[in-house]
């Protein structure tokens, strides 16, 4: 027992109980006595007082009177007990409100609890600075109007929402602080529950994420720069390249010839090699955001073919379009999209031979759109179909041509992106007859 | 088949490496060659000779070259022009609008020779 006072009344409590058991056997005993040597005073009738009855009568009362006494003394306690439990009780809470108390103010991230109609009751330290306030400042004022102007509508929704019980969750925002500074926010609220009605309704946290905001803009715009500075020079190396190599500028010794060509081919796969990359980047940079819009799939293909066109011409391919449905206005994010097929697409034209045969299907079934985009190429390997996907893999068939340079990029960017997109892309393909992958949108 | 001594055309692009390479090719094969190397000076250049195509880099300084095609298109005789964008990027809503345009097209600049952008000069002026 841990409290002093509660112990000593414990031992009050006992003694007292003990002395009243005392004098009630000792009181029943005298009755019991008298009882026996006189019966005919009592009950009219003569009884034999056999040492026995006595003892027996004794015995009986002893024992009614320890549990009476029990029973009084478990009463008289009662109270001192739960007083005892309170306290332990009531020193926990306090204990665990001080612990929470302090992880609430101390807590790095900013939390502030709200009345019903998102009203700022209670700040933490962290909110404070994230304003730049002292709490007289913000107490009162309304969490959802310190949202930047231009987000007027969404705040508004947000406000709604937590006015209508909708959880708020790391919806991304911009805050306003006291100096005017924007901040790039997550806001999540949370209704707290209790069990008597509170004035405090919500929880709101607050994470900052102004630097991941800056950083990926300062990523954006290097991608952007670096796609300028290194797309223009190696243009610039091949359009010097091609005017050399065509004669123009007079004949070439068959070894300058063949020098030339091997440095054009080089630069070829440094040029698709920055590409490839530069989507990637671009993917895992800008954290894959999406701008969802009404998409032509058929002006999609319509520019890739444009563009693969020379390529086409040379290795006289038939291109051969099955429009079943047009897919003229689905949604989708057109530059990403375009990515996907122009991979695709090109990994047709490069791998089938001269004079081949690529299908271009457009479909609609159950609901599923999809692009079918089928070759009688080189096809893949077995053993490698499983793989095709993976960063930086090339089948083994196409690693031995030659004449044919790839990444080992382009099918990982295409899955991913499809993904992303909320479609999927697969194939069958059989070595030398050739592949069909399907991109459903 | 188109008279080249009688057709001009202007050649916008910031680096100076592409304009030079360009120019050779399209002078050689006997068109009249003008340049400029911001879409500003390709602006004035093209209002006042009217070339009869433009070669037009989409990221320069000064004016980029969808910033210049946007003020061509204003002018009356601008409104006609036949432009060929040459370009590192694609964005996919200009190449639809490219598509769609019988006097506006694109080449990416990566995946073709001086031959192909002669090819589509040709192509564009006999149109």
């Amino acid at each position: 027992m841990n409290n002093p006072k509660i112990a000593i009344k414990h031992i009050i409590i006992a003694l007292v109980t003990f002395i009243g058991l005392f004098i009630l056997i000792k009181g029943f005993s005298f009755l019991a006595e008298d009882l026996f040597l006189d019966p005919k005073k009592y009950f009219g009738v003569e009884l034999e007082a056999t040492e026995i009855n006595i003892f027996l009568i004794n015995t009986f009362i002893i024992i009614v009177s320890v549990l009476i006494s029990y029973i009084v003394y478990l009463l008289l306690s009662s109270n001192t007990r739960a007083e005892l439990i309170t306290s332990i009780r009531t020193k926990d809470l306090y204990v665990s409100l001080e612990q929470l108390r302090g992880i609430y103010e101390g807590a790095p991230v900013p939390y502030i609890t709200l009345d019903k109609k998102g009203n700022i009751l209670d700040p933490n330290k962290a909110a404070l600075r994230f304003f730049g306030v002292v709490s007289e400042e913000i107490e009162g004022k309304n969490l959802f109007h310190y949202q930047s102007e231009e987000d007027l509508e969404k705040a508004e929704k947000l406000l709604q929402y937590y006015k209508s019980d909708i959880p708020i969750n790391r919806e991304e925002v911009k805050m306003i602080t006291k100096s005017g500074k924007v901040k790039w926010s997550l806001l999540s609220v949370f209704k707290m529950e209790g069990p008597t009605k509170m004035d405090r309704a919500g929880l709101a946290t607050i994470f900052d994420i102004t630097e991941e905001k800056e950083l990926d803009k300062a990523k954006t715009e290097f991608v952007s720069l670096a796609s300028h500075q290194l797309q223009t020079p190696t243009a610039t190396i091949k359009w010097f390249l091609g005017t050399l190599l065509s004669g123009d500028l007079g004949p070439l010794s068959p070894k300058q010839q063949d020098y030339l060509e091997r440095i054009y081919k080089v630069n070829n796969n440094t040029i698709e090699l920055v590409e490839t990359l530069l989507n990637i980047s671009r993917m895992e940079i800008s954290s894959i955001t999406t701008d969802i819009k009404s998409v032509q799939v058929p002006l999609i293909i319509e520019s890739i073919l444009f563009e693969l066109g020379a390529q086409i011409e040379s290795k006289q391919l038939n291109i051969i379009k099955e429009y079943n449905n047009n897919l003229e206005n689905i949604k989708s994010d057109p530059r990403l999209l375009r990515i996907v097929v122009n991979n695709v697409l090109s990994n047709a034209v490069k791998y089938t031979p001269s004079g081949g045969t690529i299908s271009i299907t457009l479909k609609e079934s159950f609901g599923d759109k999809s692009i079918i985009i089928s070759d009688n190429g080189v096809g893949i390997p077995e053993n490698d179909q499983n793989k095709i996907f993976s960063k930086l893999f090339r089948a083994d068939n196409v690693r031995k041509l030659n004449e044919v340079q790839g990444t080992g990029l382009g099918l990982y960017l295409v899955k991913s992106i499809i993904e992303t997109l909320g479609g999927s892309i697969s194939f069958v393909s059989k070595e030398n007859k050739g592949s069909a992958f399907t991109i459903k949108i | 088949m188109t008279d080249k001594n009688n057709k001009k055309i202007l050649v916008v692009d910031d680096d100076e490496n592409l304009r030079l390479v360009l120019t050779d090719k399209l002078s050689r094969e006997g068109f009249k060659v003008l340049e400029a190397s911001n879409g500003k000076e390709g602006l004035e250049t093209a209002l006042k000779d009217h070339p009869d195509i433009i070669l037009l880099d989409v990221m320069m300084p000064i004016m980029n070259g969808l910033e210049m095609l946007k003020l061509l298109r204003q002018d009356e005789w601008g409104k006609g022009i036949k432009v060929i964008m040459l370009t590192v990027l694609e964005n996919a809503e200009f190449v639809a609008e490219a598509v769609a345009d019988g006097s506006f097209t694109y080449l990416i600049k990566t995946d073709l020779d001086t031959e192909d952008v002669v090819k589509k000069v040709e192509e564009m002026l006999n149109k």
